[in-house]
């Protein structure tokens, strides 16, 4: 593996070090949350939910100003996902045509940590596992266990020696896995071009950009005509928008919570004549769903969470009389 | 061929050394698709400001300055008898559909506007929702902090 300074300068700080106290896991999680963004690196990771695999391609760089990265799909559909500073550009092959989606950015593999934890402190307790080998490194392995039973818990390896997150793994209550997703093969990048930087082109398709597809408006909540109160602990509100979903003729309020890993989004809609109202709850993949109707509006919440949060989310709301 | 086009899109091959590429640009079908293409992808990876939170005041304040045609049939027809001027929909193709589609939204936004809600001693019969609708999982999916399902072919693909 290839040196690079940052590198050197992440390694040689208390990193090296094996994480002994619970103290120290929380150094070690937050070295990890930053060596995601700080690092160049290249690799071969394979993620893994319900019975869906892909490996993907991962080449990570950061200039000391601005972050690029790309993700080719190498399984099934080509997908390329290009991310530049706050923006993501997917191109995904659909039939004879190839896709140009723009996204807001979001935090991807590796870089799924939050650079501040003080969320994640509040709702998980930390502890030190054992040195394990992922990737051909030895990794320093992490418990994060929740305190309540409305959120998940992850177990998170940490190359020893930079910090960078090789492999995470969400599971249930019941200790079953309900995603996992870790390098195969990692390379730390001495590169200054960014030649790679651009998507595989393929000279027989159209590509299109699509530009409805996630039409959203800043809302700041003014003139709400409910209120959200009682929300699981740790969960708070991140963002709140207005947005067009496909089959509905006005923009629906979306707002998303998260305790600082996990996220809810809860979607509130006037119930207009000629839709059906929903109801009910499920469960499928790592994905909890919970509907319900209440003062003529319809409630949907969804989010990689126990249904014990969703419902729960999805009762917080009421409507002014 | 397609690779010599994107070397001069990139300034990797000057324009005078090009002479050859640009004329099959110009009457090759398929090279011209290549170079569209290209400056597609470039504009949309570079963050061209016409993909911008901009786009839709940009659109609506070109629309503006843009003569309206009151009778497009009208002008259609007397476009065929002059057979020397390109159509009309070679002109202004994108300017044309955009501001139609623009125009559907709005009528159907309008619509919807003067819809009435659901009052509830009319409410139609509660459906037992069996799936996680796509609509919804899209929408979170895309505005979540933390994203891992760009990796797997979403269900958000109709088509």
């Amino acid at each position: 593996m290839r040196c690079f300074a940052l590198a050197c300068i992440l390694a040689s700080s208390a990193l090296t070090a094996h994480a002994t106290s619970d103290d120290d896991a929380w150094i070690l999680l937050q070295k990890a949350a930053v060596a995601a963004h700080a690092l160049n690196y290249q690799g071969i990771f394979v993620y893994q939910a319900g019975r869906q695999i892909k490996s993907v391609q991962i080449t990570h760089y950061f200039n000391g100003k601005n972050e690029f990265a790309r993700n080719v799909i190498l399984d099934g559909t080509p997908r390329e996902v290009f991310s530049q500073g706050g923006e993501l550009t997917i191109l995904s092959p659909r039939n004879e045509k190839v896709v140009i989606e723009k996204r807001r950015g979001q935090n991807m593999f590796p870089a799924i940590l939050p650079t501040n934890l003080d969320a994640v402190k509040e709702s998980y307790v930390l502890k030190v596992g054992e040195i394990e080998r992922v990737a051909g490194r030895p990794t320093q392995l992490l418990y994060l266990t929740p305190t309540d039973g409305l959120r998940y818990s992850y177990r998170f390896w940490i190359d020893a020696e930079f910090g960078l997150l090789l492999k995470s793994v969400m599971l249930n209550p019941r200790q079953e896995v309900m995603e996992s997703i870790g390098f195969n093969q990692i390379s730390l990048l001495n590169t200054v071009d960014l030649d790679w930087f651009q998507p595989k082109i393929d000279a027989k398709k159209n590509y299109v950009i699509e530009g409805e597809a996630d039409k959203t408006i800043a809302d700041n909540a003014a003139n709400a005509s409910w209120t959200i109160k009682d929300l699981p602990a740790g969960y708070r509100k991140v963002d709140q928008m207005k947005r067009m979903v496909p089959g509905r003729s006005q923009p629906i309020t979306h707002i998303v919570f998260s305790d600082g890993l996990a996220s809810v989004s809860l979607f509130i809609e006037p119930l207009l004549k000629g839709i059906k109202p929903k109801s009910g709850h499920k469960l499928v993949g790592t994905t909890s769903f919970y509907a319900h109707v209440i003062d003529g509006y319809q409630i949907i919440v969804v989010g990689e969470v126990p249904e014990a949060t969703v419902a729960q989310v999805a009762h917080a709301i009421s409507f002014k009389k | 061929m397609n690779e010599q086009i994107s070397a001069l899109i990139d300034d990797e091959i000057a324009v005078h050394d090009a002479a050859h590429l640009i004329t099959s640009v110009q009457s090759n079908k398929q090279a011209n698709e290549a170079w569209s293409h290209y400056h597609l992808i470039g504009d949309a990876m570079r963050g061209s400001t016409i993909f911008g939170p901009e786009f839709k005041h940009n659109l609506m304040r070109k629309l503006d300055t843009e003569a309206t045609v009151l009778s497009p049939n009208a002008a259609l027809s007397a476009d065929k008898s002059v057979n020397s001027r390109p159509t009309f929909k070679n002109q202004i193709p994108a300017s044309w559909s955009i501001a139609a589609s623009c125009a559907a939204v709005m009528v159907v936004g309008w619509m919807a506007i003067n819809q009435q809600t659901q009052t509830g001693n009319e409410l139609a019969p509660v459906e037992v929702a069996q799936t996680i609708p796509a609509e919804y999982l899209m929408a979170h999916q895309s505005s979540v902090p933390t994203a891992s399902t760009y990796y797997i072919q979403s269900v958000n693909y109709s088509e």
